[in-house]
């Protein structure tokens, strides 16, 4: 227990100062994942203010609240700096309310979200145990072992430190299986989430047990049952994630020719409903190549949408398939018989093998984001949530595209 | 992973859980710390103490058995001390005649007893000073900042400790009427 940091003649309360530093290396590492996973950091990290001044404000009120004869003679205590006077579960519902509904407002992506947040929510559950540490807060049982700490006139288990200790464990796995928060490391949005739920869930049921003070509802406590839901709920969305089938995977794919587009194109379009269900398909665009490689320079794209059972790497397989069946060469970026890109994969946003989803192309070019607005007005960014019309206004690429109108044997300007 | 792996890793992993859970009231089973020693944290019964006031005479916390006790301890070089007295002093106003008491213990080990006691007189505070002359209180109530407030319930038990500003008027006003609300 070490309750005060001393710096010269300066004392600050270590828990405060703990919860505080937790939340910035939290937010920090948020920002940092968000960059990587393409979500919406400004507006995750918004959310994040939000909810701890709404947390902080509404935790006084409902203490006020409980006890309105507390400010009996001096209502300006209401709005008194001080620590106390707060009630922390009102706050916490109500942080996570103002924080959930900012979100939805902006249209964040629910899963994409919660996966960048699970660095700040790792810190922060170790800040809360570190701090509870150095208070001796949720002290442990008398015990013999030799790592007992001396605690309130007794040798006691050092829960908190037995926490922290398996979220550093799960911390490394972590930041081993997302490569330092580059990738999420899965192929379904949210399943690192739900994974950090049920080790929450685990860690809370295991250290629980070595409480002293245990709130009790009949024979079991409270937050060991808690942490067993927690524990359950986590596994059931990553079995639903990741192992149950799906049939209707919606996914947009970017067309790009420069030899023979009006034959080439609908063949692939053809081989493409082999193996999916067309559900839509753009005009073709017209323009400039913009790897500058190919002469005479000019690229012919479509984007369309597809409704299919195939898994990411199945179906970029197949794609490859189709590719080298109509003459393409890998390599090859000046001859391009066809080019057959997945922009977006459901609702998922990962890297595999060096292919990011949603495609970075998406926010880059033209030649994708205009036919995507055509098929899909209200397409929304499944990383960031920014609606297409957005997108293509953010659009940093000058060079010109036209639509083409169809008509038979080839394209007229 | 295959879903035959992810479904056996699953399954020995609730297993474990929940036998843990089942038998953690049998293996750790819940120790309430009242029933232990004396310890200044929520839950355990606050250390006793005998000390002097500034005119010798001697006051012990087991006096006040039966009645909730604010222990507060504070120098008079301490600013934050010094802006949360006068709160102090109209809610002990308020529940002196219901048997509230404060001691406000002068960690004078550490303080000019001159100072101390020229500024709570000039106050005008009614509550009782206490003079922690060799230490020997702040290290049983493990002091490591001033002010430290201990608040302590009609059993002995304590309620509240709070080191710094938090023991505002507004505060106690709430756990004092806690503590009473409860007794009627």
């Amino acid at each position: 227990m070490f309750p005060m940091i001393n710096i010269g003649p300066v004392s600050i309360q270590a828990a405060g100062f703990i919860l505080i530093a937790s939340l910035f290396i939290g937010l920090w590492t948020t920002s940092y994942f968000s960059k990587n996973l393409g979500t919406n950091g400004d507006l995750i990290e918004n959310s994040i203010l939000l909810g701890l001044i709404a947390g902080l404000i509404s935790a006084r009120v409902g203490f006020v609240l409980q006890n309105p004869s507390a400010l009996a003679g001096n209502p300006m205590a209401m709005f008194s700096l001080t620590p106390s006077m707060l009630n922390p579960s009102f706050g916490i519902f109500v942080s996570l309310l103002a924080a959930l509904i900012f979100a939805q407002k902006k249209h964040l992506p629910l899963w994409p979200s919660l996966d960048t947040l699970t660095p700040f929510f790792l810190f922060l559950l170790a800040g809360i145990h570190l701090s509870n540490y150095t208070t001796g807060n949720g002290y442990g049982l008398p015990t013999e072992l030799p790592w007992g700490i001396q605690l309130w006139n007794e040798t006691r288990h050092p829960v908190n430190l037995y926490a922290l200790f398996l979220a550093a464990i799960y911390l490394l796995a972590m930041l081993y299986h997302t490569k330092a928060f580059k990738t999420t490391g899965f192929l379904r949005s949210g399943t690192l989430f739900s994974l950090t739920l049920s080790t929450a869930g685990l860690i809370a049921l295991i250290t629980r047990a070595f409480v002293s003070e245990k709130s009790l509802i009949g024979k079991f406590d409270i937050w060991q049952l808690f942490g067993f839901a927690l524990l359950i709920l986590g596994i059931a969305l990553i079995y639903k994630k990741s192992y149950q089938v799906r049939k209707h995977i919606p996914v947009f794919i970017s067309l790009g020719s420069n030899q023979d587009p009006d034959k080439n194109m609908p063949e692939a379009v053809r081989k493409l409903e082999d193996f999916s269900k067309i559900r839509g398909i753009s005009h073709t665009y017209k323009s400039k190549d913009v790897q500058k490689q190919s002469d005479p320079s000019f690229f012919y794209n479509k984007v369309i949408e597809i409704d299919t059972g195939l898994s990411y790497n199945d179906l970029r397989s197949r794609l490859k398939n189709i590719e080298v069946d109509l003459g393409r060469e890998p390599g090859n970026k000046v001859d391009v018989p066809i080019d057959l890109d997945i922009l977006t994969h459901d609702i998922d946003v990962f890297i595999t093998n060096g292919n990011q989803i949603p495609d970075p192309n998406l926010i880059k070019y033209k030649y994708v984001a205009i036919p995507l607005k055509e098929l899909a007005p209200d397409f929304r960014h499944p990383a960031s949530g920014i609606l297409i019309e957005d997108i293509i206004d953010q659009l940093k690429d000058d060079h010109k595209i036209q639509m083409l109108k169809e008509v038979e044997n080839g394209f007229e300007a | 992973m295959s879903k035959k792996r992810f479904t056996t890793i699953i399954v020995v992993v609730v297993l474990l859980s929940l036998i843990w859970v089942i038998l953690t009231p049998s293996l750790f089973p819940e120790i309430q710390a009242s029933t232990k020693a004396a310890a200044v944290h929520k839950g355990f019964q606050a250390p006793d103490f005998t000390l002097q006031t500034p005119e010798g005479q001697s006051i012990s916390l087991s006096d006040y058995e039966g009645q909730p006790v604010l222990v507060f301890l504070w120098a008079s070089w301490c600013s934050i001390c010094k802006r949360t007295m006068p709160g102090l002093q109209s809610v002990y106003e308020e529940f002196a005649p219901e048997g509230f008491e404060i001691l406000a213990i002068n960690t004078s080990f550490q303080d000019s007893l001159t100072n101390a006691e020229s500024y709570f007189e000039s106050q005008g505070y009614t509550y009782t000073m206490l003079l922690d002359q060799d230490g020997s209180l702040s290290r049983d109530y493990q002091l490591h900042a001033v002010p430290l407030s201990v608040l302590v319930g009609p059993e002995g038990e304590v309620v509240d400790v709070i080191i710094g500003s938090g023991m505002s008027e507004a505060y106690l006003r709430a756990k004092l009427n806690e503590i009473f609300g409860e007794r009627d």
